[in-house]
C-alpha cells in the first residue's frame, strides 16, 4: 500500500529518470527534477498529495506527516 | 477528549495565514497558529505530551499517547536549508516528552540574519479547521502558554 503510493508519486513526477533528488521535510517532498514540465499534478493529487508547488525544476509535493516514509519508499524504487 | 496545545516558543502569536509558505498559510497539512519568536537565544518546547514521532533540528512532530493527534512545530521557514546549523537538540526521535519539555535550543535572530523567516508554524496535522478552539493568534505568549485546543 505504502509502496504503491510511492510508485504512484514517482510516476507522476515523470519517473525515475526525471528525478535528480528527493528530500523529505516533515510534511512535503522537495523534488529536484530534470524537467519540471513532466510533472502530472492531477496524478499527484490522486496519489494522495494535499498540494503541489512548482518552481521550475523544483517541485514540492505536500504529502503530510508521512513524507519521510514516502521518501524512503521512493528511494528504494530509484 | 481534547488536547491543549502549548506555544513552543516565546513571542507573538499570529494567524497562520501570515506565514510566508503556502503549505502552512493555506493549511495544507492542517490548521494551526503561527508564533513570531522574540530575538536572541531561545528554547523550543513540546506543544503537547506524547512521543517525538519526527525530529529534525529545525522541526518536530509530537504524537499524543492515544495516537489521536499529532502537532508539528516548524522553527522558521525553509530552515531545512540550514542543515541543522544553529539548532541544538536535547531529545531523540522516539522519546516520550512532557508538554513544555525543552526540545531544541536555537536563535531566531541568527535565522533571520541568514535570510530566513523565523516564524514558527504550530500545526495540528490532518484535522479540519473546525477541530481548533480557544485559539490565541493576536497576543504575546511565553513558551508553554496555551495556544489552542484540538478536539479529538
Amino acid at each position: 500500500m505504502a509502496e504503491d503510493k510511492a510508485a504512484a508519486i514517482l510516476a507522476a513526477l515523470g519517473g525515475q529518470d526525471n528525478i535528480v533528488e528527493i528530500e523529505p521535510c516533515i510534511t512535503r517532498l522537495r523534488c529536484e527534477l530534470q524537467d519540471g514540465a513532466k510533472v502530472d499534478e492531477a496524478a499527484l493529487k490522486t496519489a494522495g498529495a494535499h498540494g503541489v508547488m512548482r518552481q521550475g525544476t523544483v517541485v514540492q509535493v505536500v504529502v503530510g506527516p508521512e513524507a519521510d516514509t514516502i521518501a524512503e519508499d521512493i528511494e528504494e524504487l530509484l | 477528549m481534547s488536547v491543549q496545545v502549548l506555544s513552543p516558543v516565546t513571542g507573538l502569536a499570529a494567524p497562520i495565514s501570515e506565514v510566508p509558505d503556502p503549505v502552512f498559510s493555506q493549511a495544507m497539512v492542517g490548521p494551526g497558529v503561527a508564533v513570531k519568536p522574540e530575538g536572541g537565544a531561545a528554547r523550543a518546547v513540546a506543544p503537547v505530551a506524547g512521543t517525538l514521532s519526527t525530529l529534525h533540528p529545525h522541526a518536530f512532530v509530537v504524537t499524543t499517547d492515544d495516537g489521536g493527534r499529532a502537532v508539528l512545530v516548524h522553527l522558521g521557514i525553509d530552515t531545512v536549508k540550514l542543515e541543522g546549523a544553529g539548532f541544538t537538540l536535547h531529545v531523540a526521535k522516539g522519546d516520550r516528552v512532557r508538554a513544555g519539555q525543552e526540545i531544541v535550543t536555537w536563535n531566531p535572530s541568527e535565522v533571520e540574519q541568514q535570510g530566513y523567516s523565523s516564524v514558527c508554524p504550530v500545526v495540528a496535522l490532518e484535522v479540519g479547521r473546525q477541530a481548533l478552539s480557544d485559539v490565541t493568534d493576536d497576543a504575546g505568549v511565553s513558551a508553554g502558554d496555551p495556544l489552542f485546543t484540538v478536539d479529538s
